[in-house]
This record gives C-alpha cells, sequence and structure tokens, in this order.
C-alpha cells in the first residue's frame, strides 16, 4: 500500500510541478501551518525531567490542581473503587515513597506528608524489557510512551515496574469519564495506562499539564542535558531524592526537599 | 465379527474393548463434563464482554487464578514426558503400559497452560501481536518459543507410539476404517519399520527431555526475571522444574487408577506400577522439600525487610493459612504413604497423588499472590478473592481436558498395544541378556 | 439418478436460500441504495484527493498512526505540499464531526467494523452524552 501511495504521490506532485507559483503563493498567504512539531531527530538530542519541590507542594494543603489537570485531559476515568482504580499522578505519604528515609528516631514532621508520584520515565525502565509486544517502549528522548493501539493487556508491565505506576482497565473506562477531553483518546477495556510525561503537548511546545497546573511552582520540567533548564536549575544546590535509586532504573523525576 | 478380532489382538482383546464398547457410564461422564465445559464457556464470554472486571484480579493483585492455572497446567505437562521419554531413555521396562497415558496428559494439559495465559488477556483479540511485534527481551516470548516447541514435539511422540496401535485398528476394519487407515502412514509392522519406528521414537524422546526442562524454567522466569521481591530468585528455574515434575508424576498416577478402574485394565496396569512411581515420587518429595526449604532459609537468613514482609505475610500473616495447607498437602500428607511399604498400594498412592496436586497448586499461588499484595511499594492493603468466573473458567479447563482425554479413548487404545507386545516378545529376553552382560564375564 | 426426488427440490431450496440477501433486496427495494456520506459544508478539500481518501484512508490512518505514535513525526506532507498534523482527532474529526454522519454510512453498508471510535471519540458524540 504504502508503494502505491507514492507512486500517487509522486504522480501527483509532478502534475504540481506546473503549478510551483502555488506554494509560494500558500507560505505568504494565511494558510492553516500545522502545529510545530519538533523532529524525532531534535527531540533525540534531549532528555526530559521533572523536579518536584516538596516543600513548595506542602505548602498549599490539600491541593490537587495537577492531578485534577492531569486526570481530565487524559480522560482519566474515576471508578471510584481501590479494586480497580486507575491513576497517572497521586499522592503517596513521604514515609512509603522513601523507605529508607523513615529512620527509627528521626524527629522529623514530615513523614505523613503527600507526595506526588507518577511514572518515573525510568532512563533505564524495566517496564519496556518485558513488554512482549513492545508496546511500551522508551523514546529518544527518553520518554516511556504507551501505545494503546498495540497493548494486549498482559500486564507484564506492571509485574516489572517497582514503583507501581501503572494501571489496567479493568473495564471499559468511557462511562466514568466526567467530561470526555477531545484531543486525548480514552481506553478501550483491556490495556495498560500511565503518565506519558505529557508527550502529545510536549511536541506542541507546551508544558506537562501538571507541571502548568500548580500554583506554586513545585513542578519544573525540562531538559536535563540542558543545564540552563528549568528542572536543572531547580536541583541545584538542593537535597534531591530519586525513589529507590538502588534499583538502578534511573528514575528521572527527582524530589527536592 | 469376533473371530476376526480375536486372530488380531490375540489376548490384548480388552485393550479395545473401550473403543468398542459404549456404556451408560461413558454418556454420563460426556454429559456432566460438557456440562461442566459450557459452565466455563460461559464464564469467560461473561469476561470477554465486561472485561477483567469480573474477576477478583485488582490493581495491585493483577495476577492470579489465572497465571497459576498457567503455571500449574504446564507443570502437570512434564509428567508424560517425564515417564514415557526419560524411562524409556533408561530402558525401565514397566513404562510400557502407561507411556500413553501419559503422553497424552501432556499434550492435553499443555494446551489448557496455554490457554489459560490466553484467557488472562486484557485484550484477547490482539493475542497474535506478540507474535506480530514480538519483542524478543521479554520472557513472555521465550515462553511462546518453548512452549510452541514443546507441543509440537511432544504431540509428534505422542502420535509416533500410535501408529502402530492405529494400523491394528486398521487392520480390524470395523468403525471409522478410513480414518485409520490415513493415519496409520502404510504402516505394516515389518522389521525395518519397527527399526525405524523406534529410532524416530528414541531420537524423539531424547530432543524432548531438554526441551520439558527448558519449558519450565522459562515458565518460571516470567517471575524470576522480574525484580519482585521474593519472585526475583536464581533458584526458580530449578524449583519450577522439580515441582513441574512432582505434580506432573501425581497427576499421572490419579490418571493411571481412573483408566484402570473405568477400562478393567486391573491386569495392564497393576500395583507394582503404582508402587515404582510411588517410590519415584517420594523421591520427588524430598526434593521438592529441599528446594523450598533452600529458598526460604535464603530469604529468611538475608533478612532484607522487603522480602522479610512476604515472607511473614506468608507464614505468619494473611497468606499463612494457604501456606501451611499447601506445605501439608505436598509434605506432611505424601512422604510417609510413599515411604512406608505397606501404605504405598494403588489407594495409598492415590491419595498421596491427590494431595500433592492440590498442594501444588496452592504453591504456585502462594507463589505469585502474596508478591503482589506487597510491592517495594506497600501501597494499599490489598485483598484478592477469586470470583466465580475464575473458579468456572477453572473448572471448565479441568473438565474440557477430561473430556478430551475420554474422547481420546473412544478413538485410540489408551495402552500401547503393540509395545506391551514387543515387551512380551522381546524385552524380556533383552532384560536378562543385559543384566547378565553386568555380571561378572562366566570363565568357565 | 438415486433420490432426484430429493435432491432436486434440495438443490432449489439450497440456491433460493444462498440467493437470499440478493433477491430480499431486489425485493424491498433496496438494490439502488448508495451510502451518502455528508460531507462537510464548510471545508473544501480534503488532506488528499477525494478518490485517494476514499480508496485509501485505511491505510493513511495506519501510516499517521505508527509515525505519529511510534516515530515521533506528526507532519504530513501531502500531494498539494501542504502540511498538516497527523491526528485523527485534531486533524480529521475537526471537519468530520459527526460518526453517523460520516464514516458509518460507508462503514454500516460495507459492513465494515472497525475499533478507531473505541477510542478516539467525535465531537458529536460527546454532546449527545
Ligand atoms: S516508573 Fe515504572 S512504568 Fe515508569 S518507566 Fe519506570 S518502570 Fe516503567
Ligand atoms: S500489558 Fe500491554 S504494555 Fe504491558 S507488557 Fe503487556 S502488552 Fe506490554
Amino acid at each position: 500500500m504504502e508503494l502505491k501511495r507514492r507512486g500517487f504521490l509522486t504522480i501527483a506532485g509532478l502534475t504540481l510541478l506546473g503549478l510551483t507559483a502555488k506554494p509560494g503563493w500558500d507560505i505568504f498567504s494565511k494558510v492553516e501551518l500545522p502545529e510545530p512539531s519538533p523532529t524525532p531527530e531534535r527531540l533525540a538530542k534531549k532528555k526530559w525531567g521533572m523536579a518536584v519541590d516538596l516543600k513548595k507542594c506542602w505548602s498549599l494543603e490539600k491541593c490537587k490542581d495537577c492531578i485534577d489537570a492531569c486526570h481530565r485531559i487524559h480522560n482519566v476515568p474515576d471508578l471510584g473503587t481501590l479494586k480497580e482504580e486507575i491513576k497517572w499522578i497521586w499522592p503517596v505519604p513521604f514515609e512509603k515513597v522513601f523507605p529508607e528515609h523513615e529512620l527509627e528516631y528521626s524527629g522529623e514532621d514530615y513523614h505523613q506528608k503527600p507526595v506526588m508520584v507518577f511514572c518515573n520515565q525510568c532512563d533505564d525502565p524495566p517496564c519496556v524489557k518485558y513488554c512482549p509486544t513492545r508496546a511500551t517502549w522508551k523514546r529518544k528522548d527518553g520518554i516511556v510512551m504507551m501505545d494503546f493501539h498495540r497493548c494486549i493487556g498482559c500486564r507484564y508491565c506492571m509485574a516489572g515496574c517497582p514503583y507501581g505506576s501503572r494501571s489496567f482497565n479493568w473495564r471499559d473506562p468511557r462511562p466514568f469519564i466526567k467530561k470526555v477531553h477531545l484531543e486525548f483518546p480514552t481506553r478501550t477495556k483491556g490495556v495498560v495506562e500511565k503518565c506519558n510525561f505529557c508527550e502529545e503537548r510536549l511536541n506542541r511546545n507546551l508544558l506537562p499539564a501538571c507541571v502548568e497546573a500548580c500554583k506554586e511552582k513545585a513542578l519544573s520540567f525540562g531538559d536535563l542535558k540542558d543545564p540552563g533548564s528549568d528542572v536543572r536549575r531547580a536541583l541545584y544546590h538542593r537535597t534531591i531524592y530519586q525513589r529507590l535509586p538502588e534499583l538502578g532504573t534511573k528514575p528521572k523525576v527527582y524530589y527536592i526537599l | 465379527m469376533t473371530d476376526k478380532r480375536e486372530k488380531i489382538l490375540g489376548e490384548d482383546t480388552v485393550l479395545f474393548e473401550h473403543i468398542y464398547k459404549t456404556g451408560k457410564g461413558f454418556y454420563i461422564t460426556v454429559s456432566i463434563l460438557g456440562g461442566l465445559v459450557l459452565l466455563g464457556l460461559y464464564a469467560y464470554i461473561t469476561q470477554y464482554q465486561e472485561g477483567l472486571t469480573v474477576t477478583g484480579l485488582s490493581r495491585q493483585i493483577f495476577w492470579g487464578v489465572y497465571i497459576t492455572n498457567f503455571v500449574f497446567f504446564i507443570g502437570i505437562s512434564h509428567a508424560g514426558t517425564f515417564i514415557s521419554a526419560v524411562l524409556r531413555v533408561l530402558k525401565a521396562e514397566w513404562r510400557r503400559p502407561i507411556s500413553r497415558a501419559s503422553e497424552l496428559t501432556t499434550v492435553f494439559i499443555l494446551m489448557f497452560g496455554v490457554g489459560s495465559v490466553l484467557i488472562d488477556l486484557g485484550r484477547p483479540d490482539r493475542m497474535l501481536y506478540a507474535i506480530r511485534y514480538a519483542h524478543f527481551r521479554s520472557p513472555l516470548l521465550w515462553d511462546i518459543c518453548s512452549i510452541t516447541t514443546y507441543l509440537t514435539v511432544s504431540s509428534i511422540c505422542l502420535y509416533l507410539a500410535l501408529i502402530p496401535d492405529i494400523a491394528l485398528l486398521r487392520d480390524l476394519g470395523e468403525k471409522r476404517e478410513w480414518f485409520y487407515r490415513i493415519l496409520s502412514l502404510g504402516w505394516t509392522g515389518t522389521e525395518s519399520q519397527h527399526r525405524r519406528l523406534d529410532k524416530a521414537i528414541t531420537f524423539m524422546s531424547i530432543l524432548v527431555i531438554p526441551v520439558m526442562i527448558t519449558v519450565h524454567t522459562v515458565v518460571s522466569f516470567v517471575f524470576a526475571m522480574t525484580i519482585q521481591p521474593l519472585w526475583h530468585s536464581a533458584i526458580f528455574g530449578p524449583y519450577f522444574v522439580v515441582g513441574a515434575i512432582f505434580s506432573g508424576v501425581a497427576s499421572v498416577i490419579v490418571v493411571m487408577a481412573i483408566l484402570r478402574k473405568a477400562y478393567h485394565l486391573e491386569n495392564y496396569i497393576k500395583p507394582i506400577h503404582f508402587n515404582n512411581i510411588g517410590i519415584f515420587l517420594m523421591a520427588m518429595t524430598l526434593l521438592w522439600f529441599y528446594f523450598t526449604f533452600a529458598e526460604y532459609i535464603t530469604i529468611v537468613y538475608g533478612n532484607e525487610p522487603i522480602h522479610m514482609d512476604i515472607f511473614w505475610s506468608k507464614i505468619s500473616g494473611k497468606f499463612a493459612p494457604l501456606f501451611w495447607l499447601h506445605f501439608v498437602l505436598c509434605f506432611i500428607i505424601p512422604l510417609p504413604i510413599l515411604a512406608i511399604k505397606k501404605y504405598r498400594t494403588i489407594r495409598g498412592t492415590v491419595i498421596a497423588s491427590i494431595s500433592i496436586i492440590l498442594g501444588m497448586w496452592l504453591e504456585r499461588f502462594v507463589i505469585i499472590v502474596p508478591t503482589l499484595t506487597r510491592q517495594r511499594l506497600p501501597v494499599e492493603q490489598a485483598i484478592y478473592i477469586p470470583t466465580w468466573v475464575e473458579w468456572s473458567i477453572f473448572i471448565g479447563c479441568i473438565s474440557l481436558f477430561m473430556l478430551l482425554y475420554v474422547l481420546f479413548t473412544k478413538i485410540f487404545p489408551i495402552v500401547p498395544v503393540w509395545e506391551i507386545r514387543e515387551g512380551r516378545e522381546k524385552a524380556v529376553s533383552q532384560v536378562g541378556e543385559r543384566i547378565r552382560s553386568y555380571l561378572p564375564d562366566d570363565k568357565g | 439418478m438415486y433420490d432426484g426426488k430429493k435432491i432436486i427440490p434440495g438443490l432449489l431450496i439450497f440456491l433460493g436460500l444462498v440467493t437470499y440477501p440478493f433477491w430480499h433486496n431486489g425485493v424491498s427495494g433496496k438494490t439502488g441504495y448508495v451510502p451518502k456520506p455528508k460531507l462537510p459544508v464548510d471545508k473544501k478539500e480534503c488532506v488528499e484527493p477525494k478518490d485517494y481518501i476514499r480508496v485509501n484512508h485505511k491505510d493513511l490512518l495506519d501510516d499517521w498512526k505508527s509515525s505519529a505514535i511510534r516515530k515521533g513525526r506528526r507532519t504530513y506532507v501531502a500531494s498539494n505540499q501542504k502540511r498538516y498534523t497527523m491526528s485523527l482527532t485534531r486533524t480529521c474529526m475537526q471537519c468530520h464531526t459527526d460518526r453517523a454522519e460520516f464514516c458509518d454510512q460507508c462503514h454500516k453498508y460495507a459492513g465494515v467494523e472497525n475499533k478507531c471510535w473505541d477510542c478516539h471519540m467525535f465531537p458529536k458524540e460527546i454532546k449527545k452524552e
């Protein structure tokens, strides 16, 4: 089919050769240009990462703007049960996220405070190894992608992810989505989903929804390879944590205390 | 007609009886099993339409009965190969009457092992993507490769050993003669045919042994390759293989006992067979215990908190009843029965085997599920109670297995007639010869 | 011929049943039915000429899917050198807003099912909900 189309395109292109003036005219007239889309080659040079400033986050109690923003634009259903819960970003008490810091006599008061957790977009992602169909894979710019078209729902990636970042669609999620956000697909029953670092927004040069939504600017996002990026500046001279760094998954989400 | 049968079959007529005589028992069995299969089918259709929400699985415990079944069924499938191939290679003569029954168990139950994974998929309509977009870094792909190889090789083994018997049925020329004629591949029983068949079967037997070991090793790799606490263990390969042979041999004993009763094979499957397998099963019981012990002592001594959490949930936590039940069923009950000669009767070995089969299912369950309740991040307290759908599908699978088995025995003899004859005609003298060759040479 | 009395009527009944769809539609006057997908009124052109799209939209969408998701290339250069974003929801469905009046027209007629709509929703569908 590919070939056929190519053939067609060639012929069509040749026909259009006679109208070379047209594209030139198009450029200067008001045509609907597609959204700026960074090419894969340009993306390959980047390495997206995120930093969560916990103190800033804790300054607003009970705020869940980032969760709402993420779950709204990604059509994450609210099933209302723990059993079939689907979540991309959610709070977990500090002591559970960082069990290694749960020391017996520390007088700190933050051990019960919520920490926002989501897929770490690991640089060496275990989940990717296990997927039998490559429905989940790591893109050049480090984003661990999920292809809902391809996932067969074996849940092996869930067994592989040590962070519990993945959710499975136990039933058809559509009835549980309050208001469907048109620009992002909903999912069918039987596939796995997780945070995608707002990959669909990045290629329109937008920041991830959670970063944008946070009033306290507790979340910073950017290219980890660029010393001037937001995320790198946020990490500078701070005490930073990663989740379970000893597992060698190299998370690209940092927590700042 | 009876004369002709008499002539062709000689003293082994009883082995063909279950093909030609259809009693009331057959119809009753088939309809009960058929009903249960329909129940399982209904449960699966429900699941297909509603999604996996109809199971007891949850975000936290996302693998349960189906994956347990997968490991369990594939484990059972090791019996056939073990008994027919290994014993053939070792020239254990007592294997003759039971080799087909165990090979058949292998081939049939293996299909349900594969089926269990497919049932577990969220999108079964896309199952072929695993081949279309195969990703060979995934242990699931290793499973696909080794299980299909195993299924192929063991089906060929089964078929090869069937050919001479099919030819017998063809010569009888009663029911379905055309069918047997095609399948018998022109077997006439000449000396050279026998030689070639023997070569082929021996070759396949040797081939299937490493395949069998690979199969359960990679099944265990599905768990061992992850970094989840208590799954990530180097011992899992051999541990699972041992468990597989253990449960497989036990199920062959049960199958033998049922066949013996149902088809009046008392004269062929004798107490001595149960005794011999019983001794072997006892060795497996001890080996299984050894592996279990080695596995857990390593964990306890290492005392890593993340492992200990799960360890304690098995020893004294919410999985304790299941854990100890499986231990009793796999070790405490069978060991004395199998170890003491007085109890190693048919009834004794069957009781021990049933206990082992149940115990081994539970073993797979307590390996798979507790780990999932507390992964590295103990986020929620999770419970898992399988629903009727899962149980019905489980029962449906087992019933379909039995149904296939029963139907098979309607078409083919379950005791390899030619092997018995061969034993009678040749092996007796060969064994005498062999034993003589072990002894010091006669100087005189 | 043995059993001619049975065979011939049997054959006739069989033929009757097999051709049922044809004569049923003939009798009920549906033979002339042509699906009429409703085209968007305010837009003049699709990404490619109509004839090409009509035949190849499936492959085009399939290519878009793999190009956008798997390769990360999201700009489509059409045969007339216009550029489009490869996106079912953000490009196609911006003009074709109603599934029932557009896609379903032919898809129902031809009995072709697909799974795009399990996830990608039409603007019109949402309003109804
Ligand atoms: S956090 Fe889990 S899902 Fe995300 S990349 Fe790492 S292993 Fe994969
Ligand atoms: S559930 Fe989907 S994404 Fe996860 S391993 Fe299976 S096919 Fe891959």
